[in-house]
């Protein structure tokens, strides 16, 4: 256990709690029972999504392309439902294989075509949505079957479904990630992929998987945003790949690959839903939103980059001396 | 020039970062027109000082004279208006930019409506190239040049400020034995000219044949000022290192008669033509030449890194084909590439992770990794190997260069390779470490494994190879026992086929 809850999650914890409290002690209707289980299904779609985009960022890529694949899955969960009329069994293992499909395109693309992933990706992201827009003239498609709010979103001895499949798909992410061969390799492929190659380690092979990946936890999110509003739209999942790569950012990944915790990535989420929610229930405008949104991506790296300059910086302000500098002082004076 | 005037003198430097004192009142006098050498295992504090006299850093006490006069190196434009050029390790060329625009980057000729004169840049660059003796085109894109020659650049930049002192960092740390020897001509001429030469280098062999007087320091303090230290291998060595450290290549003959690995006429595209050798158990093979001989390239192609367009290679009696390097890992082969840096190590690791790697298959079932058992095998090899004690705590980037090699070297031990291709495993590390590296090359070999060492320290590679292979033009000219070789020997044998070549066109 010791290896998956290590240090790398003290900082997001620490930021989530500070961030939970802030917003708890200034916003009254926060700890509302009613906001919160709101909460629970904001963070759901944003912290599965995320869990894709963190291990791509694992191997050293970026998927971009996580919120138009949101948008297209659902027009095509929706035609399934309503226009073909596939039974819901049947669609979502469909939708969720369809996901995976679309991410090892991607991959394939990236790793055997030797396209940076931030390429394939944006180019994703703008075809996507087009392709979402040709179905049924571009116009969303509503009321696909009333059993889908329940099945999705119902409660478990009075839990909400969305935290069970937090707890499994996180729990899977990080068994993966520490426990196999496969999270090795991905770790090891971003540390260095020079060396990955020549370690034996197939890297395109690797790339791939992490996209294969991304696109089937994108699947995930897509089949909760139709349930959760019994539709599906063109318009749905605006500007969500960027909320799930802030989510990893802010949970410390880096962004050059290979470090990082998956873990972490859950309480950037929650930390960037928090704040959105509180903002939310001040009444404060969308434009404020984002600009705060920007603000937490830009601290949460700037954290991490100055942090020796931060700890300097502290010891110097709480009185804190270094022994080993102050008996290095005496020796030179 | 007052001959008692040094040119600079830096008097009594300390510098402490948190929790070290990385130069402890170091003083250091350069002359005019004098090669002084600047020696001391890692951490001495070398890097330190360089940082410091380049105006990188400020020293936290102790003063700096030129020409008598105390100044101050306020940041490294300072130190470049005061006649300071460092050539750092990791050279700071723009390698998309012609030579000339290298040459005069950031100080370019400009015309009066302040548009770069283009014509002046290329004619001066042209002046100190030819100044340096050097026949380099200044439009040459250059990146493009070979390693050797961009070193050349990073010089000529130096020369074109007219810099009064010149720090070398490593500065042969990638060059084969030609352009050392070309590098060495162009600093003795410098030396007449009177430069004062700051020279930083771990390979003592060649400090012997360069330098005028050695500074050496050991844990940031000077303990061996200039003049007194004879300069002589020997004696700096068991400066550097504190204590007399007996043999520097304590070399053991462990090979048998049973050829294991062999090579027979391999051609590649990336310049291997027509390669043969055969290998023994136990046998070290050292693969001497040049810089751009075809080592490295050998070395690929036996690894399956490049496809062969000929040939054979047979493993333990039998023929193999590796399309890529995990079929030849599978097979029993283990490379420890040159650069350990860019090919070598996953920073983002521990020791563990960097030495379980290349056999991850092994420690997984059914892809779930048997993580106490990888943690038995790292201590394992930690003790066994001697390696840092820190390895396990931290991510490797934190390691010394000996220690990281050490654990690149361990993978292979963990994958339990039969043939071992060790590509420079003692660059830029320390003369302790490298002897460790020999005695495990000596282990290795004990227990029947078998080595190819491709070294450009021919010293190293003569004294721990059991036989040479000579290799030329990307072909196998001769394998020789190392013992019948000198070192005058192994560098006229690597020079002398591409006079006998030119001579052949000639005819032809």
């Amino acid at each position: 256990m010791k290896r998956i809850f290590d240090a790398q999650l003290i900082g997001p914890f620490a930021a989530l709690v500070i961030v939970a409290l802030i917003v708890a002690l200034t916003t009254e209707r926060f700890l509302n029972p009613g906001n919160l289980s709101n909460l629970s299904l904001q963070v759901s779609i944003v912290a599965l999504i995320a869990i894709g985009s963190t291990i791509v960022i694992f191997a050293a890529g970026i998927d971009l392309s996580s919120g138009s694949m949101v948008a297209l899955l659902t027009m095509i969960f929706a035609l399934m439902l309503k226009s073909i009329g596939i039974p819901l069994v049947i669609a979502v293992p469909l939708i969720l294989i369809a996901g995976a499909f679309l991410g090892l395109v991607i991959g394939v693309i990236t790793a055997y075509g030797r396209i940076p992933s931030f390429i394939t990706t944006l180019a994703a992201l703008i075809a996507f949505r087009g392709l979402a827009l040709t179905f049924n003239n571009g116009s969303p498609i509503f009321s696909l079957d009333p059993a889908l709010e329940p099945i999705f979103y119902g409660r478990l001895a009075g839990i909400p479904l969305p935290f069970f499949y937090l707890v499994f798909f996180y729990g899977l992410a990080a068994f993966m990630m520490n426990f196999t061969k496969l999270g090795r390799e991905i770790y090891a492929v971003g540390g260095n992929p020079a060396a990955a190659v020549l370690t034996g380690i197939n890297v395109k092979k690797v790339q791939t998987i992490t996209f294969v990946i991304a696109g089937f936890m994108t699947a995930v999110g897509a089949i909760l945003m139709s349930a959760r509003l019994n539709s599906g739209s063109p318009n749905y999942g605006q500007t969500l790949e960027l909320q799930a790569i802030a989510a990893a950012v802010v949970g410390g990944a880096s962004l050059a690959g290979g470090r990082g915790n998956i873990l972490a990535t859950l309480m950037g989420a929650m930390t960037i839903v928090i704040v959105q929610n509180g903002l939310n229930l001040n009444a404060a405008p969308s434009s404020v939103q984002n600009i705060v949104l920007g603000l937490i991506i830009l601290m949460a790296v700037g954290i991490d980059m100055w942090r020796a300059e931060l700890s300097a910086l502290m010891s110097r302000v709480f009185g804190r001396t270094d022994g080993a500098r102050s008996s290095a002082a005496k020796k030179a004076a | 020039m007052n001959a008692s005037v040094p040119l600079w003198e830096f008097d009594n430097i300390s510098k402490a970062y948190p929790g070290v004192l990385a130069n402890d009142r170091v003083s250091i006098k350069l002359l005019a027109g004098s090669i002084h050498g600047l020696l001391g295992e890692n951490g001495c504090g070398k890097s330190t000082m360089i940082k410091t006299l380049s105006g990188v850093q400020q020293p936290d006490s102790g003063r700096i004279l030129k020409d008598g006069q105390q100044v101050q190196i306020a940041d490294p434009q300072a130190a470049r208006d005061m006649g300071i050029a460092t050539v750092f390790q990791e050279f700071s060329i723009v390698p998309t930019l012609s030579v000339g625009e290298n040459i005069f980057l950031g100080n370019m000729p400009r015309s009066s409506f302040g548009v770069v004169d283009w014509k002046k840049v290329h004619a001066e660059a042209a002046a100190v190239l030819a100044e340096m003796e050097v026949d380099i085109s200044t439009e040459a894109i250059t990146g493009r040049l070979s390693v050797g020659e961009q070193q050349l650049v990073e010089i000529a930049k130096a020369v074109a400020m007219r810099a009064s002192m010149i720090i070398l960092d490593e500065p042969t740390a990638a060059l084969g034995e030609e352009e050392i020897e070309r590098l060495h001509q162009l600093l003795r001429t410098m030396r007449g000219k009177g430069t004062g030469i700051l020279y930083v280098s771990h390979r003592l062999d060649e400090v012997e044949r360069i330098v005028d007087e050695v500074t050496i320091l050991r844990n940031g303090r000077v303990v061996s000022a200039s003049g007194e230290t004879k300069i002589n291998v020997h004696e700096i060595v068991t400066a550097m290192v504190g204590e007399d450290i007996g043999e520097h290549y304590p070399k053991e003959k462990n090979a048998q008669e049973e050829i294991v690995f062999e090579a027979r006429g391999i051609s590649t595209k990336a310049g291997v033509n027509d390669a043969s050798f055969a290998l023994k158990r136990g046998e070290v093979l050292g693969l001497g030449g040049v810089l751009g001989s075809g080592r490295t390239e050998i070395a690929r192609a036996l690894f399956g890194t490049d496809e062969l367009t000929s040939g054979e290679v047979v493993l333990n009696g039998q023929p193999v084909a590796f399309k890529r390097e995990i079929d030849a890992i599978r097979a029993g082969l283990a490379l420890v590439p040159e650069n350990r840096k860019f090919d070598g190590l996953f920073f983002n690791f521990r020791a563990s992770g960097n030495i379980t790697a290349a056999s991850l298959g092994k420690l997984a079932k059914l892809g779930v990794l048997d993580l106490k058992a990888e943690e038995r095998a790292t201590q394992e090899l930690i003790e066994d190997l001697e390696i840092s004690a820190q390895a396990e705590e931290k991510t490797v980037n934190f390691l010394s260069g000996g220690n990281q090699q050490k654990i690149v070297i361990a993978r292979w031990l963990f994958s339990n390779a039969e043939v071992l291709i060790l590509d420079e495993p003692t660059q830029g590390i320390d003369i302790g470490a490298k002897i460790a590296v020999y005695k495990l090359i000596n282990q290795l070999t004990r227990k029947g494994k078998s080595i190819i060492l491709i070294s450009s320290d021919h010293d190293e590679l003569l004294a721990m190879s059991d036989r040479i292979a000579v290799v030329q033009q990307g072909s196998i000219r001769r394998v020789v026992d190392a013992a019948e070789l000198t070192h005058d020997d192994l560098v006229r044998a690597s020079a002398e086929t591409e006079e006998t070549l030119e001579k052949e066109e000639a005819l032809a």
